[in-house]
């Protein structure tokens, strides 16, 4: 129901229906991009060459300033329309070139949650602040209010909704920060290392929300994250960056079994490791396993 | 500090006073003021107190309002000084002082009451810019955080071994700037992030961005209004003319 309603209100904002589009299904697309910042010689990304279909959930590691922030925002427009720069290459959107849409125009398909919630949080309510980006579009009292209703729930935060910003904790603002940005119902979620101020238990709450949202609406997600243990179990990909320069691209399992990843500065999951250990020392475990429940099913059979 | 520091921060309290529409409010608190700035005796300051107090006691912001004009004391008794330095009479010194208090506790009234969403919605049916509401909103949305921020560089700087209660005033203001610059960058650094995030959300999609309340002044604020200038615009008139 709710997926449909999405789709509805695309074709309302004007966007054509996928199958329309001559992107060939792909909803991101980087094609040779490159990028460098103004009195940067060093580009922060490199002939970046990406496709990302509707629904996957990417997950991007790499150590600090190996592009994924850039990367990131050479998706919602803030590269190149707030920091220009030197730019070859394209980026496209559902099938329109990043370089030729507004940012508010790009904004309606792509939500992005900053590091910071603090800092994304405009306004003195947390409702008021849930609708900052529906007023902003203009749309009518009664669409506005329906839509503000719709994010809070998902997010369960109908108990904070007249609370100040100054009144919340650090999961709470997060909370808050992607309620505001799913209001506007995107087709893209973009989270830029959302859990770096969460504790574990807030920590893993908010991805089980990702999973819900990406699972119930259908909204690709892209998730720049260090702690890997955390997303391994929920990503259908995973981008590996280093030096502006997207290293392993593919399936978990397969990325997971590159060699090279701790050595480019990529923290592999306990898990993963653990796997890695054992069939040094054995070779006979099955496929990587992504969560405690696999590891523990391999070891049950080799026990067996 | 902290104490200082809590004082700025904005409450919600439920009060009959706070439900009223923000332009009913902010009529009250003009009303007040006027009255302050009309007062030139001492039963005239006492009754302009009065109601401001006792619109201060509905609120439910007695406290809060006492603090802001303990922080105007000081101001007052600068006022009084200078007064009776040119040679006014020790009781139009004392009344100006304190009408000085006055003017300052009506402002508080709507200030303390409404909270800055009010204050936005307020500011758009005056018809102002929306850059320049926006801007007002976020500035006021990040004094307590910047608060806060210049709480915990102070105690990051305390623990390096600043010590910010000696010396003369001239070296304590100097003692400061090794809070001032960071807490200055960071506001900066803060700025930046704040662009990228208003412009995610499309700020400025439309010349005419819609809201999610409206202004809706209701049968009490109605009330609240007539009742308020059937009581000022007599009080006004007797301060002038008969008092």
């Amino acid at each position: 129901m709710e997926c449909e309603y999405i789709s509805t209100l695309h074709i309302e904002r004007g966007m054509v229906p996928e199958e329309r589009k001559s992107n060939n299904g792909l909803i991101i697309s980087f094609e040779d991009r490159t990028y460098s910042y103004l009195n940067c010689k060093e580009p922060a990304i490199q002939n970046i060459n990406l496709a990302i279909s509707p629904g996957e959930i990417i997950l991007i590691a790499g150590p600090s300033g190996c592009g994924k922030s850039t990367l990131l925002r050479s998706i919602n427009g803030l590269i190149p329309h707030m920091y220009p720069g030197n730019s070859s290459g394209k980026v496209s959107i559902d099938g329109s070139s990043v370089d030729e849409t507004s940012i508010t125009e790009i904004a309606k398909k792509v939500g992005f949650v900053f590091q910071n919630p603090e800092n994304q949080i405009f306004m003195f309510s947390v409702e008021r602040d849930v609708a900052f980006g529906l007023e902003n579009l203009g749309l009518y009292h009664e669409k506005i209010r329906e839509q503000v209703d719709w994010a809070i729930q998902l997010l369960n935060i109908e108990k904070l909704v007249n609370r100040a910003p100054h009144e919340l904790s650090d999961g709470q603002k997060q909370k808050v920060a992607l309620a505001g940005v799913l209001a506007m119902k995107p087709r893209i979620l973009i989270l830029d290392e959302p859990t770096s101020l969460l504790d574990p238990f807030t920590a893993l709450e908010l991805v089980e929300i990702i999973k819900k949202i990406n699972q119930n609406l259908g909204v690709t997600i892209l998730i720049v994250e260090h702690r890997l243990d955390l997303l391994i179990n929920a990503a259908t990909r995973i981008i590996c960056m280093s030096k502006g320069k997207i290293l392993f691209d593919g399936e978990p399992r397969k990325v997971l079994t590159e060699k090279k990843l701790p050595r480019i500065g990529i923290g592999i999951p306990t898990i993963t490791r653990l796997h890695r250990i054992l069939n040094e020392e054995k070779p006979v475990f099955g496929k990587i396993p992504l969560s405690a429940d696999e590891l523990a099913t391999n070891l049950k059979l080799i026990l067996k | 500090m902290q104490w200082i520091a809590q004082g700025f921060i904005f409450r919600r309290i439920t009060s009959p006073f706070h439900q009223l529409d923000p332009r009913v409010k902010l009529l009250v608190s003009i009303e007040l003021f006027t009255l302050s700035l009309l007062v030139g005796s001492l039963p005239e300051v006492i009754i302009a107190l009065s109601g401001i107090f006792a619109i201060a006691s509905i609120s439910k912001i007695l406290r809060r309002i006492s603090r802001t004009l303990t922080y105007t004391l000081f101001f007052a008794i600068i006022i009084f000084s200078i007064n009776i330095l040119v040679g006014y009479p020790l009781m139009d010194a004392f009344v100006i002082a304190v009408r000085f208090l006055a003017i300052v506790g009506s402002t508080s009234i709507f200030f303390l009451t409404t909270p800055p969403d009010e204050l936005e919605l307020v500011m758009k049916w005056f018809r102002l810019p929306r850059d320049i509401v926006f801007a007002f909103v976020t500035a006021v949305r990040f004094v307590p955080v910047l608060m806060m921020d210049a709480l915990q560089i102070m105690d990051a700087q305390k623990s390096r071994g600043l010590e910010l209660q000696k010396g003369n005033i001239f070296s304590r203001f100097r003692r400061f700037i090794p809070i001032l610059i960071p807490l200055i960058v960071d506001a900066v650094l803060r700025s930046g992030d704040l662009a990228e995030a208003m412009e995610a959300r499309a700020y400025g999609a439309v010349k005419k961005p819609t809201s999610l309340y409206q202004l809706e002044i209701g049968v009490w604020g109605k009330v609240a209004t007539i009742l308020s200038i059937t009581l000022i615009v007599p009080l006004a008139y007797l301060f002038l003319f008969l008092m």
